[in-house]
């Protein structure tokens, strides 16, 4: 569980006269479940890249609880984003030929931390997200049960974070609802801080605060009660 | 990470099939190139070894070495036999033996020769025993005839279109043991028999020939210079191209129950090649010294190879430059065809560094994926190349009788050494894109 502190983010790319995303000053408490929306272009994917550390900072501070990732050097950044962001795409990125278990274990086991409580942690989240076949190869699966392995995947290391990037976007209604169940009760059982880039509006509802992207600046930070509302 | 990499392998198999080919052909003809080139030198060398000294007539050293060693048919010029002689009653002599050619059998040569030559350039017999009688003759070990067979000479051979001669024939007495050279496939006769059939020397090796020889002492002129009074002489080392002269001109019988007799007289017909047992090595540089003026030449086998060897070198070079190519344009594919690959596969590469592996890991990965399919096409290519050296070397034993020693040594391990540390370092290249590649702009993609 770790809460998001971002000062005075700027990120520019070469040729574009504004930065595609420019943040003064925004705070997530730990635990809290966010949802990230907007529309194409507005800077959503940039600020999950950024807040999971897969790009560099260039301007600004982005805190998770005591780390500054600008501080990070790339493979540092690597490692922390490893032990602390569970990271699930749109696209599953599941790797095909291998196995349901050999997939949540893959970045474990490149990290060489899969050991024998790891791997039995393993087999409980594949029966945790409701999978009954360990060694079924992924590329047999429907994609519902596809990102089943993939949220697996994202919590094995018990991450205090959770990032989504429209995680129901590729789904059928069931399933996507499905996920999104699956999603918010693995992060409340570990008390993760949950951030959800969507454009799914019933996911969106049932999350505790909504940000809106419009330009790279937050347009609307909006809490549970006035999204009811 | 090796079930992750053999995983993707099993699902790319066909391109990394592909890859493993394309690395094998090229690296087996550089192997086979090497191979076959050494294996020649060796094989050649250890036929010439038992044979310190030549002595022949003036001419070409090349042939006689070809003709002498590796019975290669061909028109030589004839030594004096007073030579013989000369060379039989040197005491820094161990042994001299003559060698007479021209004549075949079911395509294998026949050899005039010596006992002494005989016992000292053979580790034994396999069955049978040593010739004793005119009309008795030895089977080299490759030839496929068994013991008892008849033997009737053809001068030449039937390829060239020899003629079989009229004289009764040979009888076989014994068969030797092998000597991985081309005398395995000679058939041996007492060099007195081969006079005989070619109507020159003492009649059963005591009468005195007389017309026969008169006026040969001290000549040997090349074939070409060789008057018709002295067409008999040719005979002995003749190809099938004089073959109707010979013939008209023979009128020699041999006597089957004649006993060999191997004391060489004044008389003695020319020969085409003397193979000469030196004592000491020293007597061996004296010898051939002396026997490189005038009318005669001696030549050390050893040397007339290293010759050939040279030219074989500039050949092997030609080759391997050719094999060289072959592997740098398959090297530079195969980056080519990985980088695309590795470009291919920005997304999942980036997903793996997204999901926390490390990049040493996202490096190791890739790297060690064309590694191991470039490794696997070396060890393949060095097989596939060592096949092929054996497959030609076995088509040229059955051929000349010249076993070639086909094996690795340690400058093919060094050779390998350097195909992997090529490998290691091309296999960088993809690895390296992939170490540097952003997995934000890899998931982008």
């Amino acid at each position: 569980m770790l809460p998001l502190k971002i000062e005075s983010l700027a990120v520019s790319f070469p040729g574009l006269a504004t930065p595609v995303l420019a943040i003064d000053n925004l705070a997530i408490a730990a635990g809290s479940r966010i949802a990230l929306t907007g529309g194409s272009g507005s800077g959503k994917s940039t600020l999950i890249n950024i807040i999971a550390g897969l790009e560099r900072i260039r301007t600004g501070r982005v805190v998770w609880g005591e780390q500054n990732l600008a501080d990070l050097s790339e493979g540092r950044r690597d490692r922390w984003r490893a032990a602390n962001i569970g990271l699930v795409m749109q696209d599953f990125h599941l790797f095909p030929g291998l196995s349901a278990l050999d997939n949540i274990l893959l970045p474990a086991r490149l990290s060489r931390v899969a050991s024998a409580d790891v791997i039995k942690r393993a087999h409980m989240l594949l029966d945790t997200v409701g999978l009954k076949r360990p060694e079924q190869h992924v590329e047999t699966m429907s994609r519902g049960e596809m990102q089943r392995v993939a949220i697996a995947r994202a919590i094995l290391r018990r991450p205090g974070v959770i990032i989504a990037d429209e995680p129901t976007a590729s789904l059928d209604l069931e399933s996507g609802a499905a996920v999104g169940d699956l999603l918010l009760s693995v992060a409340s059982y570990a008390g993760s801080t949950l951030i959800i880039a969507t454009h799914d509006q019933r996911l969106v509802e049932r999350l505790d605060r909504r940000l809106l992207l419009k330009g790279g600046r937050i347009t609307g930070d909006t809490d549970h009660k006035e999204i009811a509302a | 990470m090796i079930g992750f990499i053999l995983a993707d392998l099993r699902r790319l198999w066909l391109g990394g099939a592909v890859v493993i080919l394309l690395v094998a052909l090229a690296t087996a003809l550089g192997v086979a190139v090497t191979l076959q080139e050494r294996s020649l030198r060796l094989g050649s060398a250890r036929a010439a070894d038992k044979f310190d000294l030549v002595i022949g007539a003036a001419g070409s050293e090349t042939q006689l070495i070809l003709s002498s060693i590796f019975l290669q048919p061909a028109p030589l010029p004839l030594v004096d036999g007073a030579v013989l002689s000369k060379l039989a009653a040197d005491p820094r002599v161990a042994w001299a033996a003559p060698v007479g050619f021209g004549d075949s059998f079911a395509g294998y040569p026949i050899v005039g020769t010596t006992t002494s030559l005989v016992s000292s350039t053979t580790s034994g017999f396999t069955e049978g025993k040593m010739f004793a009688l005119e009309g008795e003759a030895l089977l080299g070990a490759a030839v496929n005839l068994p013991l008892g067979a008849e033997i009737k000479p053809m001068h030449g051979t039937a390829e060239t279109g020899g003629n079989t001669h009229a004289s009764p024939a040979y009888k076989v007495v014994g068969k030797l043991q092998p000597t991985g050279t081309p005398w395995d496939r000679a058939i041996l006769v007492p060099i007195q028999a081969v006079w005989h059939v070619h109507g020159l020397g003492e009649e059963h090796g005591h009468h005195d020939e007389g017309e026969h020889h008169e006026g040969e002492a001290g000549q040997a002129e090349p074939v070409a210079q060789i008057s018709a009074s002295q067409g008999r002489k040719y005979a002995l080392a003749l190809g099938a191209a004089s073959s109707r002269h010979v013939e008209e001109e023979h009128h020699g019988s041999v006597d089957p129950d004649a006993p060999i007799v191997e004391t060489f007289g004044a008389g003695t017909p020319g020969l085409p090649a003397i193979l000469v047992k030196p004592k000491t090595i020293a007597d061996a540089y004296r010898l051939r010294q002396e026997y490189r003026t005038g009318s005669t030449l001696g030549v050390f086998p050893g040397e007339v190879l290293t010759g050939l060897y040279a030219t074989l070198g500039d050949a092997k070079m030609v080759l391997s430059a050719v094999a060289a190519g072959s592997q740098g344009l398959v090297a530079a594919a195969l980056v080519l065809v990985t980088v695309i690959h590795v470009g291919q596969r920005r997304r999942q590469i980036g997903a793996l560094r997204a999901f926390g592996a490390p990049r040493g890991s996202v490096f190791l990965i890739v790297w060690l994926e064309l590694f191991v399919l470039v490794a696997l096409g070396v060890g393949i290519g060095f097989l596939l190349g060592l096949g092929a050296a054996h497959i030609g070397s076995q088509v040229f034993t059955a051929k000349s009788g010249v076993i070639l020693p086909v094996g690795f040594t340690r400058e093919d391990l060094r050779l390998a050494l350097i195909l992997l540390g090529f490998a290691a370092v091309l296999a960088a290249v993809p690895a390296l894109l992939a170490y540097r590649q952003s997995p934000a702009t890899a998931l982008r993609a």
